[in-house]
């Protein structure tokens, strides 16, 4: 058995090493054959031909497309992502690796938001299925999925910072307590920075618990209705044993691998969110690094995204095969 | 079952019947008839677009000043922030020099936002419909091919389809927008390249159950041909799952390409909602708590997304009984 | 004294189309100590019963009146806590498909010891030390109670949700068809528990089952419900020996019985009443061959007739003159009709004649079928139409690029292994075996939807592996197929005009006229009439019993030479079974037919077939004559395969088996006999030697070193006791 989930642990790792290959070919590729030229912005149109041919070359721009193709791979294993075009002498990675942990903080404090009302929240509307609240409450949910997460982010800009000044309305903190952080424990440990991730949070959050919610709900009412429940029913085990450890711990179990997934895809959602509450982290990186044409840097990070979303969707199989001891044996059954 | 059966098998030896009907068209027809039957919701979403499309084809009409154009008042002066005339105080716009019959007032460069919210509906419904055509087709078609023909094919449509969920979503849309021209065709074709990814998995996985039933073998045994069993067995199973996806695509396509908007990637002579918010944020809007410029494009996004979500869900219902008056 | 005493119980289900009156006004007694077996077809109300007792009837369920008194305390009374309380303490179930009744993603184990700590009081250790008693009660293996429901087989499961029913020593178990959909041998183990423990512990067990021959196999007395009543209740000897009400004389006679066969077996055609207007008078009028003017207005009540003994029935006191009449199959006959149609009359030929309605078709002559049985089996001197030689199957399961990504480890199934036999023209063949031996495999190599791995089919002198074009449309057009579920058999989105014209259509018949007759003509076949009633239907407007006429209508529609039928009824009523045996039977004598059935049930194929193959693990193990296979089994598998079978008669006891329950997985390939892990006969030569194909006097072939040259090798002895897992 134990063997069974180690090669296919095994089996799924190759897999997502070979999908993040062909990822980061699709990356190189998209960079490099773009209509405009990668060092237009650059090369200043006063530069000689000389100093053109030079910064291509430092560049690794001046050979071949499969040399480059090779040493960009090279490179990625290295983890050596090359030097950004408009920060002088600063590397991607040195800036891929200020703005990761905030990005971090800002998605994981949402997610656990987001998810532990989600699973609540979900019991409780599959146990109040049909009543007014569960109508009028699903309907508020779906609301919040549509609404666009900048809109929503705005509104609470607009009442919390500008209308009642309650709050910060941009960045991580103001410059001169910026300036005291000397690591990332100093920062976490000041009130300040907290008071700047509130709005953030919680319009991501409000954005993101509508999956877990949803997702909580139908996985109960499906649950609730099968016969091993029937069963406890039977057994005589109380309605709120059978709600909570029977029903209630079997449909959470996907609901965790959403949430693992949910880690990856929110790091890649949260551009739109950085941009509006100006939070120095990968999304805003990204955003900023393709409006100014930066490509080491708009590659850097888009490569790290895609690299957090790979893995996570690795783990998420993962858990999900160690979870539900089904999965492993999924291949036996299905001989008849 | 019997139960059900003998209920719905009330008939009369005598009655005349009408039995050469049943063409794949008019059954689909019903089957989408009875999702706005049965649900009141992806009723009222049907409405939502139907209303938007109205404003859209009629923009021209409905619209009262051109959305690009700055307003000027009598001096030839941009009328800048004007507060829309049930807001503003009386006097103020004569004291300005002009006449404020402005719905939602105007951008800090004196542009309509009424008018560029009903010109907005046209980028938010293209984007949508285009979008959701594309991947209804592409996702069908994949799921199709994947799920009967197994073996390699399936291998490789569904690799491809594990890298497209690898692909982080609005960050590649984001590159394809600022690499090739900002335009709305190019948002919607980055999203078509991703989006097919949800759809072809279930599509292959309910054709792997359909394709197991026994009135498949049925029209094997007896001779029928692989095209035939496909797409006169199987696709129009799976067909109302497209429908699902598709109308799901147009909420995800609108959110998106509002969000793209947003962070300055669109193109700047086409007004979306999306944009008309980015020109707000970007003009201060918020510490004025101008409100009338942002709120509405964001509710028309809400609405028009909504209105996907209440029809998906409607599909859904008609599709996964067990979901159903939950 | 009864420990469990029902009066006048209604219990309603509020649908959209009305309220169902599902069990309207049933009394019924348990008595301590007593094995009740409550009978009847689907949707007569007796799961209804068992969740009313319980009181866990779905949301739209309502008790509309009654009593249900246990051990003098009316549950109907008591508050939803001491309800609660008293379930499984005092009332343990066993629900239906109890198979799925175990939490998937918890160990058994861990399952059964909570129950006892939850519900029992039991502290950790004394509990886990009950549950490996239970497990051992119960004939599990203590191993097990560390895997997951997963890793159990269907009767292993079973087990151990009977091990969770007696975990609290309850005074009264109640089981919902407690064997359907296991296989005969398993099914015969769980008989033989439930019996055991009923002596054991002397239990009092309601046993609730469609199936007549498990009732008569454990227990001592008999309830048959219908329509939401009960019609009659007895003793099971006085039952089985006379039955007192039509109902139950018509499902005696529907049962195909291995110790007394019959020509022809009843069916009960018709269908139950609407249960939302219930009709005014009997509620078995509308298909009782006994029928009499004043059944449609008086409605019967459960009356005493006898000792113990009580029926519902207007003509209760002529029942012993009725019992002679209601052996003619003739009697029972009737055209299928739509549904609420204006009831058919009573159709015995000669009403019919006085009626002037056209004869009915008389029953299978059977005139193919006892010639064909005399027929030596190796006769050369006539081509088969269908001829295997060694023809094998195997499947790769978790290879390919794919499984090597995910980690499966590729295995080979055996599926069929190495099988030969030969079918003549209208005649017919019985595949038996249980699930998982390859039977159901071998039918769809034999009709082309897989192509074997190894050896040749030949049909009509042509290899089918090498056919294609034209050859296999014109293979298509004479080979057809016929399904176990006929609920998945037709597409749902298909008229069954549409359904039927399919295969005409594809091959090429053209003309809508043409098309048309051809379909009526072949639903009219089927006894579907009339047929014009039934072109403009989908599938889910009509019952399982017309559905699988239709899907026989299918099968014929293109008049092929060779049928396969594939578990045809097992999805079906008792009461309707009959019904479609005895006219697929008649079609393939009119047509000439050779016919393929493939079936778990033997007495489904002594009925129906001219010869039986036993498979076991893909091979064949013996094939014969069906006489001679039912009567006299020569393999050791054989025996215990009709050896296992329920009798419907309480008189006869099933021996107990001396064989282990399940089949291993086909994944490895034996050098010698593939059932000698389970023989109880097995000898040395058995473990690695390929057994000899023995061929006796009645041109039966058996696959036995029993028969053998080896009979003499010593004898692998193992008197262990049998435990499961």
């Amino acid at each position: 058995m134990s063997r069974g989930i180690a090669s296919y642990i095994a089996g799924r790792f190759l897999q997502s090493v070979m999908v993040l290959w062909v990822i980061v070919t699709l990356l190189f590729l998209l960079f490099r054959l773009a209509p405009s030229n990668p060092m237009a912005s650059y090369i200043d149109t006063e530069f000689t031909k000389e100093q053109e041919q030079a910064l291509l070359a430092r560049f690794g721009l001046d050979r071949p497309l499969h040399e480059q193709y090779v040493i960009y791979l090279i490179n990625l294993l290295k983890l050596d992502l090359g030097d950004t075009f408009h920060y002088a002498g600063t590397t991607v990675i040195d800036v891929l690796r200020a703005d990761l942990p905030n990005t971090l903080y800002l998605t994981l404090t949402s997610l656990l938001l987001a998810y532990s009302v989600g699973v609540l929240g979900g019991i409780a509307y599959a146990a109040l299925r049909g009543s007014r609240i569960e109508r009028v409450g699903t309907t508020f949910t779906l609301m919040t999925r549509a609404a666009p997460q900048f809109w929503v982010g705005m509104l609470l800009l607009t009442l919390f910072a500008f209308h009642w000044k309650l709050l910060p309305s941009s960045g991580i903190g103001p410059a001169v307590v910026r300036y005291r952080w000397d690591t990332e424990w100093d920062k976490l440990l000041s009130p300040v920075f907290w008071r700047h991730m509130i709005l953030p949070t919680f319009t991501l959050a409000i954005y993101l618990h509508g999956l877990p919610l949803l997702l909580m709900r139908s996985n109960m009412l499906e649950v609730l209705d099968q016969d091993f429940i029937v069963m406890g029913r039977l057994a005589g085990y109380s309605e709120r044993r059978l709600m909570i450890q029977y029903a209630a711990r079997n449909a959470v179990l996907p609901v965790l691998t959403a949430l693992t997934l949910g880690i990856g895809y929110s790091i890649g959602g949260n551009v739109v969110i950085e941009t509006v509450f100006a939070w120095p982290g990968l999304g805003r990186t990204l955003v900023r690094a393709v409006q100014s044409a930066d490509y080491p840097l708009a590659q850097g990070a888009f490569f790290l995204i895609a690299l957090i979303i790979v893995v996570m969707n690795f783990i998420a199989d993962i858990l999900y095969s160690l979870l539900d001891p089904r999965v492993g044996a999924s291949a036996q059954a299905q001989v008849s | 079952m019997q139960q059900e059966a003998m209920v719905r098998g009330e008939l009369r030896g005598k009655e005349k019947v009408q039995f050469r009907q049943g063409s794949a068209l008019r059954q689909l027809w019903e089957a989408n008839l009875e999702v706005f039957q049965r649900d009141k919701l992806a009723l009222l979403g049907l409405f939502i677009f139907v209303f938007f499309t109205l404003v859209a084809v009629f923009a021209p009409v409905i619209a009262p000043n051109d959305p690009l154009t700055p307003q000027k008042n009598a001096n030839g002066d941009w009328i800048k922030d004007a507060e829309p005339f049930w807001m503003a105080e009386p006097g103020e716009d004569e004291a300005e020099g002009y006449v404020n019959n402005f719905l939602l007032g105007t951008t800090n460069i004196g542009r309509d936002i009424f008018s560029q919210l009903v010109y907005g509906s046209r980028a938010a419904l293209l984007v949508g419909f285009s979008a959701a055509i594309a991947v209804a087709v592409i996702g069908t078609v994949v799921g199709l091919l994947a799920g009967y023909y197994g073996g390699r094919i399936d291998t490789l449509l569904m690799r491809a389809a594990d890298v497209a969920f690898g692909i982080p979503f609005i960050p590649f849309i984001i590159v394809i927008s600022a690499f090739f021209d900002p335009s709305i065709w190019n948002v919607v074709l980055a999203m078509a390249a991703l989006l097919w990814r949800d759809s072809s998995r279930v599509i292959r996985s309910q054709v792997l159950v359909i394709k197991e039933q026994s009135f498949v073998s049925a029209a094997k045994v007896s001779g029928a041909s692989e095209l035939r069993i496909i797409f006169v067995y199987i696709a129009p199973s799976i067909l109302p799952l497209s429908f699902l996806y598709g109308t799901l695509a147009i909420a995800w396509a609108i959110l998106t390409e509002a969000s793209v908007s947003f962070l300055g990637f669109s193109d700047p002579e086409t007004i979306s909602w999306g944009y008309m918010l980015q020109d707000a944020f970007n003009s201060l809007a918020l510490s004025r708590e101008a409100y009338y410029w942002i709120v509405p494009p964001g509710l028309c996004i809400m609405l028009t997304v909504m209105a996907g979500f209440f029809i998906g869900r409607g599909y859904e219902e008609v599709l996964f009984p067990r979901l159903r008056r939950m | 004294m009864s420990i469990l005493s029902i009066r006048n119980l209604k219990v309603d289900y509020a649908t959209q189309d009305g309220t169902v009156q599902a069990v309207d006004g049933v009394s019924l007694d348990v008595a301590e100590g007593q094995h009740l077996g409550l009978i009847g077809e689907s949707g007569c109300g007796k799961t209804t019963l068992l969740k009313a007792i319980v009181q866990v009837l779905p949301r739209n369920g309502r008790i509309v009146g009654g009593e249900i008194i246990f051990k003098g305390a009316d549950l109907l009374k008591m508050s939803r806590a001491e309800m609660r309380q008293l379930r499984w303490r005092e009332i343990a179930t066993i629900p239906q498909a109890s198979m799925d009744s175990l939490n998937p993603v918890q160990r058994v184990g861990k399952q059964l010891t909570k129950l006892l700590r939850v519900r029992g009081g039991y502290d950790k250790r004394s509990a886990k030390r009950r549950a490996v008693d239970l497990f051992d009660l119960v004939g599990l293996d203590s191993e097990r109670l560390s895997h997951y429901p997963h890793e159990f087989s269907g009767g292993m499961k079973q087990r151990a949700v009977i091990a969770m029913a007696l975990a609290l020593e309850p005074s009264l178990l109640i089981a919902d068809e407690p064997v359907t959909a296991l296989d005969v041998i398993v099914q015969h183990q769980i008989l033989e528990v439930l019996r055991r423990l009923e002596e054991e512990l002397n239990l009092t067990v309601m046993l609730i089952t469609h199936d007549i021959s498990v009732v008569a196999q454990v227990c001592d007395s008999v309830a048959v419900m219908y329509a939401g009543r009960i019609v009659e209740q007895a003793a099971a000897e006085p039952f089985f020996a006379s039955p007192a009400h039509p109902y139950s004389l018509g499902l005696q006679q529907a049962f195909p019985n291995l110790a007394r066969p019959r020509d022809e077996l009843v069916s009960i055609e018709g269908y139950p009443p609407d249960l939302r207007e219930p009709p005014t008078g009997c509620r078995f009028a509308e298909r009782c061959p006994f029928v009499q003017d004043a059944c449609h207005s008086d409605d019967p009540q459960l009356q005493q007739v006898g000792v113990g003994r009580y029926a519902a029935c207007l003509r209760s006191g002529e029942m012993d003159a009725l019992r002679q009449q209601a052996e003619d199959p003739a009697l029972w006959q009737r055209v299928e009709v739509a549904q609420n149609s204006p009831p058919t009359l009573n159709p015995s030929p000669k009403m019919r004649e006085g009626l002037f309605l056209p004869p009915v078709e008389e029953p299978a002559s059977h005139a193919p079928l006892a010639s064909s049985c005399r027929k030596e089996l190796g006769d050369e001197g006539e081509k088969p139409l269908l001829e295997l030689r060694d023809v094998s199957k195997r499947f790769k399961v978790g290879g390919g690029l794919a499984g090597l990504l995910r980690g499966d480890k590729e295995q080979t199934v055996y599926a069929v292994n190495n099988i030969s036999f030969r079918l003549r023209r209208g005649e017919s063949l019985g595949l038996a075996g249980e699930s998982g031996c390859g039977k159901s495999t071998t039918g769809k190599l034999l009709v082309k939807l897989l192509d074997a791995s190894d050896g040749e089919i030949d049909f009509d002198g042509q290899d089918l592996m090498t056919m294609d074009g034209e050859n296999l449309l014109g293979f298509r057009r004479r080979a057809q197929l016929m399904f176990q579920n006929p609920f998945e058999a037709l597409n749902p989105r298909f008229t069954l005009y549409r359904s039927l014209t399919e295969p005409l259509i594809i091959h090429g018949w053209t003309d809508d006229d043409e098309r048309l007759e051809r379909v009526v003509e072949t639903l009219d076949r089927v006894n579907l009439r009339p047929a014009e009633v039934f072109l403009d239907k989908y599938p889910h407007q009509l019952s399982g019993g017309q559905l699988q006429r239709v899907v026989l209508a299918r099968a014929l529609v293109l008049q092929p030479d060779f049928l396969v039928a594939d578990e045809p009824v097992s999805m079906l009523d008792v009461s309707v079974r009959a019904g479609i045996l005895n006219t697929t039977r008649r079609l393939a004598s009119e047509l000439g037919l050779a016919t393929v059935y493939i079936s778990h049930d033997l007495s489904l194929l002594q009925y129906t077939c001219d010869r039986i193959a036993i498979m076991y693990l893909g091979e064949i193990v013996e094939i014969g004559p069906s006489q001679q296979i039912i009567s006299n089994p020569q393999h050791p598998y054989t025996q215990a395969l009709i050896a296992a079978v329920p009798v419907p008669d309480p008189t006869i006891e099933n021996p107990p088996l001396r064989i282990r329950e399940g089949v291993p997985r086909p994944t490895e390939q034996f050098i010698g006999c593939p059932f000698s892990q389970r023989c109880p006969e097995a000898m040395q030569a058995c473990l690695d030697i390929r057994p000899p194909q023995v061929r006796d006097e009645d041109g039966r072939i058996t696959l036995c070193h029993l028969y053998g040259e080896h009979s003499a090798s010593p004898k692998l002895t193992s008197d262990t006791p049998i435990q499961v897992g």
